[in-house]
């Protein structure tokens, strides 16, 4: 991801997310991270379309950019594969997988 | 010079020059034309009402990269399931795409431009999906390809098309920017 201008360093909080197999829960959607899409713009992404806090969604963003990949949200597969549908159209590099596949 | 966006009382404000406008309406109707599906729309009516193309058994990955870029696998190692998913969905995400796109084009025929959340979202998806593209003609594929590019910010630093694009894609960049931390800023207020 990269950044448009300076932006304030926020604190970071420890927010644990989905990367664990629940077996109500057993499909993931992973956003990949990619050199163009705006650090901002994924943030604002994840609090629009998933309803996630400033922070939480922050701290996926920075899941994305540093790990180069994270787990956003978990569902049954009819749910993650809408999900992923919905962030190709924000143009987030995204795909589904069974929890636990990686 | 455009003016950054801005979150006011009335909704999200900018200003473009008419020159600036009319290159992103260009660069819009370019990404459009390139969304354009390939085969015809199935003949099942009820598919083509919920967008699924069940008949769009000639559907495979796009060759140019950017369109792959803007529509990509859904599924990770397994290009048979992939395929599957793209004959299924993949119509209806151009579709949802080319409407953003070309709203956008009509936002950007008024100076200045004032946004409700709505049509904020649809400019931010549009710009996003240009950059996409230009990021693609330009081979940026990592980030230290796109801090190369940064430097690029002038008319005078121009001396080639490659340098023109990339001139355009900070431009786009910095637009993208502006509106996303004015849609952030007017989340907050909100809340």
């Amino acid at each position: 991801m990269t950044v448009g201008f300076a932006t304030g360093t926020d604190t970071r909080e420890e927010v644990g997310t989905v990367e664990k197999t629940d077996p109500d829960q057993p499909w993931i959607v992973v956003v990949w991270n990619d050199p163009v899409n705006l650090m901002s713009y994924v943030s604002y992404v994840f609090q629009s379309y998933f309803g996630y806090t400033e922070s939480k969604a922050r701290t996926l963003m920075l899941e994305v950019h540093e790990q180069g990949r994270s787990a956003v949200i978990s569902g049954t597969r009819e749910k993650v594969e809408q999900d992923t549908v919905a962030l190709h159209s924000y143009g987030l590099w995204a795909t589904f997988e069974k929890a636990g596949s990686e | 010079m455009a003016k950054s966006f801005k979150s006011t009382r009335r909704g999200i404000t900018g200003a473009l020059e008419p020159g600036e406008a009319r290159l992103l309406r260009a660069l819009l109707d370019d990404v459009v034309a390139m969304l354009e599906p390939e085969t015809a729309a199935s003949e099942d009516p009820l598919a083509a009402l919920v967008g699924m193309s069940g008949a769009d058994t000639e559907v495979s990955a796009p060759g140019d990269s950017a369109v792959r870029r803007l529509l990509p696998d859904a599924v990770r190692g397994d290009d048979d399931e992939a395929l599957a998913f793209r004959r299924l969905t993949e119509r209806s995400l151009r579709e949802q795409k080319m409407g953003a796109l070309r709203a956008s084009a009509l936002l950007l025929e008024t100076s200045p431009v004032t946004l409700n959340d709505e049509q904020a979202r649809l400019l931010a998806q549009a710009l996003n999906d240009v950059r996409l593209v230009l990021a693609d003609r330009l081979s940026i594929e990592s980030e230290a390809d796109a801090e190369r590019l940064h430097e690029i910010a002038d008319s005078k630093d121009v001396d080639d098309v490659e340098s023109y694009l990339a001139l355009v894609y900070n431009f786009v960049t910095w637009l993208q920017e502006s509106l996303v931390q004015a849609m952030l800023k007017a989340a907050r207020l909100e809340r």
